[in-house]
């Protein structure tokens, strides 16, 4: 007997991954998010705060592991694609269930891409290039490119505006029935208090060990409750005083609070993402190249980011669209990277014919280091002979003005590295800005077009060059984010997009 | 009397007319998008557009207007652009997180305010008095939300007596909910108890030196029935519109306190419903918010009744 079960216990540790191992399942956290998500139906949505919510209740055919690189989830393995790019063959794991019970089909899979094409941003993005979408048998699918389309498969892999694998009978537009494949499933929402998911008995986590957002996802917490709270010192203090277990989004200034606190302590994001202004390309004085070059050549980086951030461990004065660390780093054209010199700025300008006329830069204090670094942006420009209109409304205003080219120069926001360069919004020709010229198209096509990484990242290089020869926008630099996790929670990840499988907590 | 009732009634009708209008006017005319808000920041026009015309917002503001009252007519608030219920069940929900709320802190307010306010007055010019008032006029010049932090820092964070923000998890008791309103009821009570002990102190002061207060004490009555009974009952009348206006103020929504600790109310849903630019909720809250004005007043109006005699409608 004892033999019995000395072999059964050393069966269970072959067959148990060994990060589960001794992770004791139980716990609710509270996570306290920057406020209420606007849906939950990830595909209707590119909000970051969407998709850290709805990541935990369904899944896209593939995602992506530590170093961003796509890798399958939903689907077995990754796809085969035919030599000229144009066929993607993807078989899907067997027997995954949905929340309501139902076997996963290449069916499910089949509509739900449809339903991402037709109305999520990202699946708009990708239906040009596609020409069909069929199931080839019960857990396999084809997708059929017009032409070849590299950052297909990293649009699959995002989990917001997502290509989710719903049930092909809940496939409503608007959302009605949140039914997903993913480890933990709604259990209640309740607007601006919380929302509820608990463990989903039926998932079956894949065999791989973790790696990023794939690997296997293990509902070790029986439940998590994501709690809006808007008010960033609520947050603060929620962390501080142990009632929140992970608290997004805190201002870089509070990190020694947090670093003193007994209940809490600091998550570094390093780096989160980049801040830019984006130039109007379509309409008004920045569509000359050199007026763009001047406010190049006027901003200094430094200044505005550290007015922007404050603790210089929370940025970096850095010029290349991916920072180091990403298989995109390269320093093609970041020469041109602004060197604070208005006096240069003004030579340029004079030479463009500025006839005076005021800049409109558009910016919001809901980001409130958007509106430090528009303050240090505008004094610079005026110092080059810039007349400066620094315009400050709440977000939803600002994101509608932005849509209209007759009425801004310049607006400020901020994105993270995207795992593929593709999905930088700017790379889009009708992105607000409307970077839609023969210069780019000559850089980013073939890019677009090339299967092969290796090949794909030297021609990156020339996106980049290109970039900064045609300046649509000013990357102002890179910064980190900074969130709190409980000092009882273990094994969180520091992401843009934190997620909560595989996460435990002593507190049962 | 019922023709005053039924007077009050036609210019309560106005009056929403009005509101609904100049509410639906400025909503529509402030920049801002429900379908840019709601498709996040990667949108693009296109998309944006597509939204629009779904949910509507493409037409006429004409259209828009008509299609609104006769939605309004059917007793139909409509239904919210992001939370997916109609707006009538969203401002249920942040109903009790107000309600409770308002009661909690007029309680504090008028335990505080009105032996106080009575007693200054009593004792005008004692020491007891010139404190009264200095503290009245602190208290009425800090805002509640400053008093909140200052609550919260103490309470919550140093102390962890109280929880930091939110209304209860899921499956949270009656008892729960109400712990998570104590700080901010604190932090409303004590703000609004400046105004209303003020206004007692000044109604009292003004009764105190009436002629049948001097006759009550002539007649050789204890002093504690003068002054409570006989002083305090004539004096209830600005007290009762000052309570009767907070009260006002509170059910509405203290916006800024509820955003503040994370109480799901009806200010918080405003605020939220405003940067969202959820037309609905915004229409809807502001309508149920002025009826609710309008009905307090007439309330008060009709308790004048009660109180004192004289008054005749």
């Amino acid at each position: 007997m004892r033999k019995k079960l000395a072999f059964l216990m050393a069966t269970a540790l072959i067959v148990a991954p060994s990060w589960a191992i001794g992770q004791e399942k139980g716990g609710v956290i509270d996570v306290a998010t920057i406020g209420e998500p606007p849906t939950l139906d990830p595909m209707a949505s590119t909000a970051d705060l969407v998709g850290i919510v709805t990541q935990h209740m369904f899944e896209t055919l593939f995602t992506f592991d530590d170093e961003w690189k796509v890798i399958p989830l939903l689907a077995e393995t990754m796809p085969s694609i035919s030599d000229d790019g144009k066929t993607y063959d993807i078989t899907l794991r067997q027997e995954i269930k949905f929340h309501d019970g139902s076997t996963m089909t290449s069916a499910d899979a089949v509509a739900s891409i449809q339903r991402w094409m037709s109305i999520a941003s990202r699946g708009k993005q990708a239906a040009p290039y596609i020409a069909t979408v069929e199931a080839t048998g019960d857990t396999s699918l084809r997708i059929t490119l017009k032409t070849a389309y590299a950052p297909l498969l990293s649009l699959l892999a995002f989990n917001n505006s997502a290509a989710i694998i719903l049930p092909k009978g809940n496939l409503a537009d608007p959302l009605t029935e949140i039914i997903g494949t993913g480890p933990y499933m709604l259990k209640e929402r309740k607007a601006d208090q919380y929302i509820q998911l608990v463990r989903f008995d039926g998932y079956t986590p894949r065999s791989e060990e973790p790696d990023g957002f794939g690997g296997a996802r293990e509902a070790i917490l029986d439940e998590i409750r994501f709690v809006p709270v808007p008010d960033a010192n609520t947050r603060l203090q929620g962390a501080i005083s142990g009632q929140f277990d992970y608290t997004d989004s805190i201002a870089p200034e509070n990190f020694d609070q947090l670093k003193a606190s007994t209940e809490s302590q600091p998550v570094v994001l390093k780096p989160f993402g980049a801040p830019v202004f984006v130039m109007n390309m379509k309409e008004g004085m920045m569509t000359g190249k050199a007026l763009r070059h001047a406010v190049q050549v006027a901003l200094n980086p430094e200044d505005m980011l550290l007015a922007a951030f404050g603790n210089p461990e929370f940025f970096a004065v850095d010029g290349a669209l991916y920072p180091e660390g990403y298989v995109w780093h390269t320093k093609e054209g970041i020469e041109r990277y602004g060197s604070g010199d208005p006096e240069a700025a003004g030579e340029l300008m004079q030479e463009a014919g500025y006839d005076g006329k005021p800049v409109r830069i558009l910016t919001s204090r809901q980001y409130e280091f958007h509106y430090k670094m528009a303050q240090v942006a505008a004094e610079y420009l005026k110092a080059a002979g810039f007349q400066v209109d620094l315009q400050v409304f709440d977000w939803a205003t600002l994101t509608q003005r932005r849509a209209d080219p007759a009425q801004w120069d310049i607006f400020i926001t901020h994105g993270p590295f995207p795992a593929d360069p593709a999905l930088n919004g700017w790379m889009s020709d009708s992105y607000p800005g409307w970077w839609d010229n023969d210069a780019k198209h000559a850089a980013v096509e073939p890019f677009l077009a090339e299967p092969d990484l290796q090949k794909r990242i030297e021609l990156f290089g020339m996106v980049q060059k290109t970039f900064y020869e045609e300046a649509p926008v000013f990357k102002v630099g890179d910064f980190n984010a900074l969130s709190a996790e409980a000092k009882t929670l273990h094994n969180v990840k520091a992401s843009p997009w934190p997620y909560f499988w595989n996460v435990s907590t002593d507190k049962k | 009397m019922i023709r005053y009732i039924l007077q009050r009634l036609a210019g309560m009708i106005v009056v929403m007319f009005l509101v609904v209008t100049i509410v639906f006017v400025i909503v529509r005319v402030t920049p801002g998008d429900p379908a840019a808000v709601m498709l996040g920041p990667d949108a693009t026009a296109q998309d944006i557009a597509d939204l629009r015309s779904r949910l509507g917002l493409d037409r006429t503001l004409v259209v828009q207007y008509l299609f609104y009252i006769g939605q309004l007519l059917k007793g139909d608030l409509g239904q919210s652009i992001f939370l997916n219920i109609p707006v009538g069940t969203a401002l249920l929900q942040r109903a009790e997180p107000t309600f409770f709320l308002t009661i909690f802190s007029l309680l504090i307010a008028s335990a505080i305010a009105l032996p106080i306010g009575i007693y200054a007055a009593y004792r005008r010019g004692s020491l007891i008095d010139q404190a009264a008032t200095t503290l009245a006029m602190l208290a009425a010049s800090i805002p509640s939300f400053w008093l909140g932090l200052i609550l919260m820092q103490f309470f919550a964070v140093r102390l962890n007596l109280f929880p930091v923000s939110g209304y209860g998890g899921p499956g949270s008791s009656f008892g729960e909910r109400m712990y998570h309103l104590m700080l901010p009821a604190v932090a409303l009570g004590l703000v609004s108890s400046a105004l209303i002990l003020r206004f007692t102190r000044a109604s009292m002061l003004d009764v105190l030196g009436d002629d049948y207060i001097r006759t009550a004490r002539a007649k050789g009555m204890v002093e504690r029935k003068v002054v409570l009974k006989h002083a305090l009952k004539n004096a209830l009348i600005p007290i009762l519109t000052v309570l009767g206006l907070t009260a006002a103020v509170l059910v509405s929504g203290a916006v800024v306190t509820e955003t503040v600790f994370g109480l799901p109310g009806i200010g918080n849903l405003v605020v939220s419903a405003v940067l969202r630019r959820d037309y609905p909720v915004i229409q809807g809250a502001l309508l149920v918010i002025a009826a609710l004005y309008v009905l307090i007043n007439f309330a008060i109006d009709m308790l004048y009744l009660l109180v004192d005699p004289r008054v005749r409608y």
